[in-house]
């Protein structure tokens, strides 16, 4: 009972979140002397499957005509079932919403223990342990799961994908569990907010706003110095509370986690929770007109001015450079 | 519609930074001069609650597990006007046992009795698991919908509407009755104040309190699912180069330059 | 001719005069029934004792309602208003005199104090009202300053008393060339009128038209005696009575305290609400509109305007069909939540009421309604006050604690020193505010420097409450100060020094209401003290201009303006460059009130209003003493100095600038 399974959306497609789970799954199993199985549910996708069979030495296709949409309990109950039969020591999951949604509930149906928003999984003799953020992120703890099996969601993007080099194909698999939708959770509808270019999750540049802003038509400005230089938005927590902004933009420690290489903050003061969705950021920088700002703690640069006599000048400059 | 919600005590999530210390001997993060609050999420919890009794009949129970200085948060719970509030003391321990929670909030949930909907928040400012909701639901063997950020009577009898966000968007789904949502902050659910007649009558209300034994919950269940084995703040600090200039024109013009060599960079 | 037999004969030419006596009684009654209904309508307010010490009370009527010492800080209405006031009164005295003589058969109006004042001054007292009429008319109708409220009746009061004086010089001008009175001369004015109508009239002529302007004098008179009463000519009376019964404590001191175990509405929001005096206050208003005039969020432009706060409860309160149990918030642009959320409590609005009206009580009254009973207030103020609640200071998102700014200081707090002279209370704007923690930092070196023997209370400390008591949660307050006061007694703590004016007032005004009783002082003036005691001299002075901020609490509030001056005179050997606007009539930095945590619309800054009067001086440096002066006044010197370089100091900063031992030399 050494063996290691991650779980793929296979809608998603085979993104660097996907990667990343499944780079971390296999390193743990590689740790734990066990074998990798992917779990892919949804309807079939051949990028999904073939992606995982290169990494996992298993996989297995859970396709059923009630999956081919997300449902909570459907999608809960058929991997349960799955995971039962595998019985790993270890599940892992990908940190979007819906993983984070079943994951608990998921280790409560096989006995186990679950823990979220790892930054690091690890095998330590028989315990998993699990290294995240706490208090906001003013402090790291690292949790060693009691019950097995250890179920984890991880910060998919953060983790390094597997080295495909010298590793023959797993098998794959297809599963058909035995559904039956009880109809007691319907989804009535969904909504994608538009977006243009790559998720905020994948993005490379973020331009991202705070209540220093004051209001909606702020955000304007900002996206014109984004759409400059090509950037994806963002906000703080307490702009999204206000309303001047989707709730989908909000980054932090229940927000979006993102990892650009770029992030410019403009009028947020840097609060920890807000810290925890840029920890990955490679710079950060920000406009504050508080020289005593918390999120200049985290910049490589900064500067101290209003963000009203900036942002429109920059814009100019930064076109013209292009 | 019978709602019950779950409101948790946590210490104040915004001690700065630089104030903030841990045992790390102990693995608990250290009180100091700091207050306990209201976790963040249970007050968008209890705010979509009392919007929906609001809008519909109703009534909302406030229920928490914590010390005897949780009856704080519930008296805050009165104070905006929950119907009953429960204290569940005597499982109280330091680190953070998800699972015994969920337990106890089951049984206390199952003693309370009719209820339509548990609303939880999606996570504690503390330790932020982030389970509570998850488990709670399976203790009660009901639905569960996660990232709620209002919910209303459904359609048909017996049933309630939850919007709920997702990675890019949001969704609406119909559940059946009884079942466990989620809550996450939204411009709609941003926690209103009380007012200052009803926080002097709150203290005058009655608070229900119950012991786990009245709850047939064994304490020794706990800490059986995770343990804390380190807990340290890290130590990582970035020298900030402010970007200095004679005029507005010249700090602008270098910050741009800045940027630019960042971007071309990647 | 003696001038010792020197009279005129009382009602010469006219018969029936006890016409005017049946006149004189409908004209008392329909009077007296004109005040009879306002008494009767201040007695339907809620009770309050404004009797003790009538020693005191007697003062304020003769310094305020006879000499009319602030209706003179504005000149021009000074001018003319006394010569309306003074001409008035000494007519009314004369009128006494004939009563006295005529009806009384006390031979008074005889000789020399015929001649001299009978006439003489009367008759250019007289004058001085006409003239005083056409200044008021003047600036009525010509020059129209934006601070007046224009009503049809007051343009009506000002004919009717410019015709009562006109047709008075008419009587006696005619009376004394029809008479050939041998005294007119004594008159001069009068006899100006007689000399000009002589040419141009017979005596028969003029006999008669004495006669009939008589009666048409008398007429207006009698009319405008039982209408006063009904008009904003009551506010002779009212004012009067309202500077009899004015708060004799520092304006620091005004805010009441709320009965928590009352079931009626907490805070006020209707007529019923208020207090008798509250009630007399609408009606002593004369309308001058000095208070919006001087008030800084109506100087911005914002729609605050104290007022119209008092003449829109005036008017309620005097409609006939009104009902006192009606809400009155938001029934007028002035009586708006949006206005009352724009006061910063600077009291510039009570200092200019020529009398005695308290107005932003009434303000921070309805804001504890609003807070209290509605809990709708401003986003800002919400957050500053749950951060109060919680972390028992209201600087939300500061990331100091109250003990950083000690770093390297060696500061004793009272857990270490348990037998401290005083007490150095430091305040949420000086440990929690990166800009004032050097403000701290300065005063304690300073007071090492003199060899006081202080502590700190360090992480015991917690917000007096200011922000709490201004916003509105007087229950919240009312919290803060009893904690405060426990923590306080329980260090024995006697005499308390702290470099916030704000903190200064509530320990000083507000927390004897609740027991706690503590000998304070603000910093300056406990450095100023220092400094008289030969214990912190100025050794090098410095070389700059410094122009002084006064803060309102410290200064209105408190009456203190001399003390953080002497410290600059001290700093730098000159008194400070004042500003246009200073000491008493200085403009509020827009931080009071809550103020300071809410965002001003861009271009209704208080601030930088105050900081362009800053930037008219020639200062190099404006003192402050304040945290919240501070913060604003650099925000607002940012914004508006262009070119210019503007330093915001504390006066505790420049002394310990000119103080400081210079480094060893190495
Ligand atoms: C359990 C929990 C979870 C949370 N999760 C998140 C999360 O996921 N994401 C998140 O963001 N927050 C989160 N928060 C909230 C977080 O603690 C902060 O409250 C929030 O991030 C503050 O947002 P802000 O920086 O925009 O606003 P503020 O803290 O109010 O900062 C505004 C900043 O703007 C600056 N400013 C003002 N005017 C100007 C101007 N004209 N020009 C330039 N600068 C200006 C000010 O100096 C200030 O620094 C969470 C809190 C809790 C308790
Ligand atoms: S206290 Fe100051 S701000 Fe308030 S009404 Fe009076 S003058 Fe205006
Ligand atoms: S309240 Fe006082 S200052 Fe204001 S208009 Fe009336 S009398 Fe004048």
């Amino acid at each position: 009972m050494s063996d290691v399974a991650c779980y793929l959306f296979a809608s998603s497609g085979m993104d660097r979140a996907a990667q990343g789970v499944l780079g971390a799954a296999r390193r743990l199993a590689d740790a734990t002397g066990g074998k990798l199985h992917a779990i892919v549910v949804g309807p079939a996708n051949e990028d999904v499957s073939g992606g995982a069979a290169a990494v996992a030495d298993a996989v297995a296709v859970v396709d059923h005509p009630a999956l081919a949409e997300y449902n909570p309990e459907l999608y809960l109950t058929a991997l349960a079932d799955v995971c039962q039969k595998i019985t790993p020591r270890a599940i892992l999951l990908g940190n979007d919403t819906y993983s984070q949604e079943l994951a608990a509930r998921l280790a409560h149906r096989l006995g186990g223990s679950a823990a979220g928003d790892a930054v690091n999984v690890s095998a330590d003799g028989d315990t998993i342990r699990v290294t995240r953020g706490v208090y906001g992120g003013k402090a790291v703890a690292t949790i060693g799961l009691k019950r097995s099996p250890a179920v984890v969601w991880v910060r998919a993007r953060a983790m390094e994908p597997a080295d495909g080099a010298g590793r023959s194909a797993g098998s794959v698999e297809s599963v058909s569990p035995e559904l039956a939708d009880d109809g007691r959770v319907k989804v009535v509808s969904r909504h994608v907010e538009a977006r243009e270019g790559v998720r905020l999750e994948d993005a490379q540049l973020i331009v991202s706003g705070g209540r220093g802003l004051g209001g909606p038509e702020p955000f304007e400005k900002l996206q014109a110095l984004a759409d400059t230089i090509g950037a994806q938005m963002a906000a703080s927590r307490a702009a999204c509370d206000a309303g001047w902004v989707p709730p989908s933009w909000q980054v932090g420690q229940t927000g979006k986690k993102v990892a650009p290489e770029l992030y410019l903050a403009i009028a947020i003061s840097g609060a920890s929770q807000h810290i925890m969705g840029i920890a990955d950021a490679k710079v950060i920088c920000a406009i504050n007109t508080d020289a005593d700002a918390p999120i200049f703690k985290h910049c490589t640069f900064g500067l101290v001015e209003d963000y009203d006599k900036v942002v429109g000048p920059l814009c100019e400059i930064l076109s013209q450079s292009k | 519609m019978n709602l019950v919600v779950c409101i948790k005590q946590i210490l104040d999530p915004e001690i700065p930074a630089r104030d903030f210390r841990v045992d790390a001997a102990a693995r608990v993060a250290e009180r100091g001069g700091a207050n306990l609050v209201m976790n963040i999420f249970c007050e968008n919890a209890l705010e979509s609650a009392l919007q929906c009794r609001e809008a519909n009949e109703g009534k909302i129970t406030a229920l928490s597990v914590g010390t005897d200085e949780a009856e704080d948060v519930l008296r805050k719970a009165l104070a905006l006007k929950v119907d009953e509030a429960i204290l569940v003391s005597g499982g109280e321990s330091s680190n953070p046992d998800p699972a015994f929670v969920a337990k106890t909030l089951a049984a206390a949930v199952r003693k309370i009795g009719e209820y339509d909907v548990v609303l939880v928040g999606r996570e504690a400012g503390d330790w932020g698991a982030g389970q509570t909701g998850g488990l709670l639901a399976e203790e009660l063997g009901v639905p569960c919908v996660s990232f709620a950020e209002s919910i209303e009577p459904g359609g048909s009898d017996g049933t309630v509407q939850v919007k709920r966000q997702t990675d890019n968007g949001w969704e609406l789904l119909e559940v059946a009755t009884p079942l466990v949502v989620t809550i996450t902050n939204h411009d709609k659910n941003v926690p209103r104040i009380p007012k200052t007649r009803d926080v002097m009558q709150s203290y005058r209300k009655p608070l229900t309190k119950w012991t786990l034994d009245e709850l047939d919950v064994d304490p020794s269940s706990a800490n059986d699912y995770y343990e804390v084995a380190e807990l340290s703040i890290p130590q990582k600090e970035t020298k900030c180069e402010f970007i200095e200039g004679d005029t507005l024109e010249d700090k602008i013009g270098a910050f741009a330059k800045r940027l630019g060599d960042v971007i071309r960079s990647i | 001719m003696n001038r010792s037999d020197a009279t005129r004969q009382v009602l010469w030419n006219i018969e029936h005069v006890w016409v005017m006596y049946a006149l004189l009684v409908p004209t008392t009654l329909i009077a007296a029934y004109g005040v009879y209904r306002r008494v009767r309508q201040w007695r339907k307010g809620q009770s309050e004792n404004r009797f003790d010490r009538p020693v005191e009370r007697l003062r304020l009527v003769v310094a305020y309602a006879l000499l009319q010492l602030r209706t003179w800080r504005r000149a021009y209405p000074g001018v003319f208003h006394a010569m309306l006031f003074w001409g008035f009164v000494i007519l009314f005295i004369a009128t006494c005199v004939v009563l006295i003589d005529y009806d009384f058969g006390i031979p008074i109006m005889r000789g020399e104090f015929y001649l001299i004042f009978q006439s003489l001054i009367v008759d250019i007292f007289g004058v001085l009202a006409i003239v005083g009429v056409l200044m008021a008319a003047a600036r009525r109708f010509i020059t129209r300053p934006k601070y007046l409220v224009y009503t049809t009746e007051s343009a009506v009061i000002l004919l009717l008393v410019f015709a009562i004086l006109v047709t008075g010089f008419l009587v006696e001008g005619w009376r004394i060339a029809a008479t050939d009175d041998p005294w007119g001369a004594w008159s001069p004015f009068g006899n100006l009128v007689a000399n000009a109508s002589r040419p141009l009239m017979t005596v028969e002529a003029m006999t008669s038209a004495h006669w009939a302007t008589w009666w048409f004098h008398l007429f207006l008179v009698f009319g405008f005696l039982a209408w006063a009463p009904y008009t904003k000519m009551l506010h002779v009376l009212a004012s009067t009575a309202n500077i009899y019964t004015a708060r004799l404590a520092p304006i620091g001191a005004t805010l009441r305290k709320v009965d928590f175990d009352s079931e009626e509405a907490l805070g006020i929001h209707t007529l019923a609400g208020f207090t008798w005096k509250d009630l007399l206050d609408f009606d002593a208003c004369t309308e001058c509109g000095r208070c919006t005039a001087v008030c800084p969020a109506n100087r911005v432009d914002k729609l605050l305007s104290p007022r119209d706060i008092i003449l829109d409860l005036q008017r309620l309160a005097r409609d006939p069909v009104g009902d006192f149990a009606e809400p009155f918030l938001g029934k007028t642009d002035a009586l708006s939540a949006e206005a009352f959320w724009e006061c910063t409590t600077c009291a510039a609005c009570v200092e200019a009421c020529p009398v005695s009206i308290e107005q932003f009580p009434k303000i921070v009254d309805a804001r504890r309604y609003l807070v209290m009973e509605e809990a709708e207030f401003p986003d800002t103020m919400q957050q500053a006050l749950t951060s109060l609640e919680t972390r028992g200071h209201p600087m939300r998102g500061t990331s100091f604690s109250r003990v950083d700014w000690m770093q390297g200081l060696d500061v004793p707090t009272v857990a270490d020193v348990k037998d401290a002279d005083v007490l150095v209370w430091v305040g949420c704007g000086g440990a929690l505010v990166e800009r004032n923690q050097s403000v701290v930092r300065a005063l304690v070196q300073l007071l090492k420097a003199a060899g006081v023997k202080f502590a700190v209370l360090g992480r015991e400390e917690k917000c007096n409450g200011d922000p709490a008591r201004r916003i509105g949660n007087e229950f919240l307050f009312e919290q803060l100060a009893q904690e405060n006061i426990a923590t306080l007694e329980k260090h024995k703590v006697k005499t308390i020094v702290t470099s916030c004016p704000h903190c200064f007032n509530t320990f000083a005004n507000e927390y004897p209401q609740f027991g706690g009783r503590f000998e304070v002082f603000h910093h300056s003036q406990y450095l100023a003290k220092l400094v008289d005691e030969g214990k912190l001299a100025g050794k090098s002075p410095l070389g700059q201009r410094v122009t002084f901020h006064d803060p309102c609490y410290l200064g209105r509030h408190n009456g203190e303006y001399d003390a953080p001056r002497q410290l600059v005179q001290i700093s730098t050997k000159n008194a400070p460059v004042e500003m246009q606007q200073t000491r008493s009539n200085s403009f509020c930095c827009g931080g009071g009130g809550g103020m300071s945590f809410v965002d001003e619309p861009p271009d209704k800054r208080v601030n930088q209003e105050r900081a362009r009067q800053v930037l008219e001086t020639v200062a190099d440096v404006v003192a402050v003493g304040c945290p919240f002066c501070m913060t604003m006044l650099e925000d607002g010197i940012n914004a508006t100095k262009g070119d210019r370089e503007v330093r915001v100091m504390d006066v505790a900063e420049l002394l310990w600038q000119t103080v400081e031992p210079a480094p060893p030399d190495s």
